[in-house]
């Protein structure tokens, strides 16, 4: 079995008490695997931040769980929640959020030098990642300077500059413009495929679902819908399994966005079976949770 | 730090505002205690450049320039007979006031025998009082009424010559002028009349022993250590307090100048504090950032503050010579340490903002 990144169990937070009180998100349960992308949708005030905060060891439920790589955060003492933070956890933020006095290597390797990395290494370990995220010539510009494409690959190597299992996302591609959109998504695709993070993003953007593994719909504090996504392996289009059409071969299961994906995919050899619907096979797992 | 130093040196208005603030107010009370100093040192500049270590004044009197002093008749024969005895030096002290162009003046006017020793320790023009009507004065004073050597000068009811002039002779009620013994019995009409005795032990005698040994009737056997002592006692009860007063205001405008501008910074930067703090910066992290901000522009500011004391100290007295501005180093170290307390009560109110500050407000 798969050991999860994040495992939150009936969590719920209520803010204020008696009459006044606003049960922000209520009886959430949701594991994560390594190398996977959530992502968490829903209207305003749905209690996506809130559920965010929470995962983020920023916000402590009133009750249930989070495990996060094994360890109880949600029981853990105020003093030691930093650390977790620091190391266990990468932020990308909506507004980027960057040091603005900072340049870009110092923004990055800042947060290095918090976890207890040297200033050399830590300036090297920055200069590498941005390096990687194609920000070697801006490495001592201030994020003034910075297109809001670059602030947020930015933000990114600074998430990942302590190497996290977990990076929690808000909003990352809300200030973008449809194409550095679309860079960031494949970055933090990247980043959850090939480095085997862990990603949950909340997002009102439809275009990041295209990245997501799963995504999950947050309504009145509460998770309604849960949608597993898949790429159609003839068009590549990104597809919800629970409403695509599908294929068993060799053992593995495929989606397909229409019939004639699918057909053509079949025209292939060795075909074992055919299931025609909707999976939702996690949706059930996670039901049950 | 590099965090504190970047969001420091960011805004350059804010930071030498900061400086500025600080200069203004560590210069002011640098000065401040600049001529505190210099008027302590002037109060016993004749004592301590006059001979002798033991004093020796009328019953009741403990100090030099507050009151005036007349001794019984025969101390000066009781003393010089005395065992231990190695010098008397016998003055007249009186303050007077004398008027030159209808601008009138006061000074504190020291009689002495010339072949004694009490006079003027530095001559800088002329010669000493030969005759009853001949007069040193302070140089500054006579520059102040235009006075040369040669010039008359109205001395009570008589007319008296200057002869001389002198340095280091000024303090904070006036100047000091030098004339004989003599002039000062003429004068008050008191022959005979003296006001202190100056003494110095033989060799091998302390000045506590002869003190314990001396005995005057009408009269008390002092340390001079002792009547300096007195005289600056004097002095703190008309100084210490208006000084006192205007280097707290100056040391409060000093933490509310660096503690807005650093609150205003941090207030400024809330939401990126807030970033670092969700990331997983500690409080004592953020703490630290802000109250090396704080202390950089406290030094900074020190630094440019002890500058300015210098240089308004030398235009003072180059303007007013008869003020003495003394910047002692231990000043200097005491306004460096006032800097650092300033810098870290400026740090106060920005570090409780930042205590407050919910991480989780960052994703809103």
């Amino acid at each position: 079995m798969t050991e999860l990144t994040l495992d939150v169990r009936d969590i719920s937070k209520r803010f204020g008490d008696g009459e006044t009180g606003v049960l922000a998100v209520r009886d959430v349960s949701l594991a994560i695997e390594p190398g996977e992308i959530v992502l968490i949708m829903g209207p305003s005030g749905s209690g996506k931040t809130t559920l965010l905060s929470m995962m983020g060891a920023l916000l402590r439920p009133t009750s249930g769980s989070i495990h996060l790589d094994g360890m109880p955060i949600s029981m853990m003492s105020e003093d030691r929640l930093p650390d977790i933070r620091l190391r266990q956890i990468g932020f990308i933020f909506q507004d980027f959020n960057l040091l603005s006095a900072l340049t870009t290597l110092e923004n990055v390797s800042v947060v290095a030098e918090l976890a207890g990395v040297k200033g050399r290494a830590a300036r090297g370990r920055a200069q590498a990642l941005l390096s990687d995220l194609g920000l070697g010539e801006r490495l001592d510009f201030l994020p003034e300077k910075l297109s809001g494409g670059e602030k947020q690959r930015v933000a990114i190597a600074r998430a990942l500059v302590n190497d996290p299992p977990l990076i929690l996302a808000d909003e990352p591609t809300a200030n973008l413009d449809s194409k550095i959109g679309h860079e960031i998504m494949r970055l933090l695709r990247a980043v959850a495929k090939q480095e085997g993070r862990s990603v949950v993003i909340v997002s009102h953007d439809e275009r990041i679902r295209d990245i997501a593994d799963r995504v999950l719909w947050l309504e009145d504090g509460a998770l309604r819908d849960i949608v597993t996504m898949a790429t159609d392996p003839v068009c590549g289009m990104a597809i919800e399994r629970e409403r695509a059409v599908s294929a068993a071969r060799d053992g593995e299961t495929w989606y397909f966005c229409s019939r004639g994906c699918r057909a053509e995919y079949l025209g292939g050899p060795t075909a074992e079976a055919v299931i025609e619907g909707p999976a939702g096979d996690r949706q059930a797992a996670d039901r049950e949770r | 730090m590099l965090l504190a130093r970047r969001n420091l040196f960011r805004d350059r208005t804010r930071f030498l505002l900061s400086v500025l603030g600080v200069a203004v107010s560590v210069g002011l009370i640098l000065l401040l205690a600049g001529y505190r100093a210099g008027v302590y040192r002037q109060a016993s500049a004749y004592l301590d450049n006059a001979p002798g270590s033991v004093v020796v004044a009328e019953k009741g009197i403990r100090d030099f320039l507050g009151t005036s002093s007349v001794l019984p008749a025969g101390s000066l024969a009781a003393i010089r007979a005395a065992p231990g005895v190695d010098r008397v030096v016998p003055v007249v002290s009186q303050f007077v006031i004398f008027e030159r162009h209808g601008r009138k003046d006061g000074f504190f006017l020291i009689g002495y025998d010339p072949a004694s020793g009490g006079g003027p320790w530095r001559l800088v023009d002329g010669r000493e009082p030969r005759a009853d009507d001949e007069l040193v004065l302070d140089r500054t004073t006579a520059r102040q009424h235009d006075i040369a050597i040669g010039d008359e000068v109205t001395l009570l009811d008589r007319q008296a010559t200057v002869v001389g002039l002198a340095d280091d002779t000024t303090f904070w009620a006036g100047s000091i002028a030098f004339a004989r013994i003599t002039t000062l019995e003429s004068l008050l009409r008191a022959p005979g009349l003296r006001s202190f005795l100056l003494v110095t032990p033989a060799g091998g005698v302390s000045p506590e022993a002869l003190r314990g040994q001396l005995t005057v009737p009408g009269a008390d056997v002092l340390l001079k250590s002792d009547v300096v002592a007195n005289d600056a006692k004097l002095l703190a009860r008309v100084f210490d307090a208006p000084i006192g007063l205007m280097v707290a205001i100056a040391f409060i405008v000093g933490v509310l100048v660096v503690g807005l501008v650093i609150y205003t910074a941090t207030i400024e930067r809330r939401r990126e504090y807030g970033a670092v703090k969700a990331i997983g910066a500690r409080n004592r992290t953020l703490y630290r950032v802000v109250a090396i901000q704080a202390v950089i522009a406290a030094i900074v500011g020190a630094m440019a503050g002890i500058g300015l004391a210098i240089a308004a100290g030398a235009a003072l007295m180059s303007w007013r010579p008869q003020f003495l501005v003394a910047i002692e180093p231990p000043a200097v170290a005491a306004v460096l340490a006032s800097s650092l307390l300033m810098a870290l009560l400026a740090a106060l109110i920005p570090a409780r903002s930042i205590a407050r500050l919910e991480p989780a407000e960052v994703f809103r």
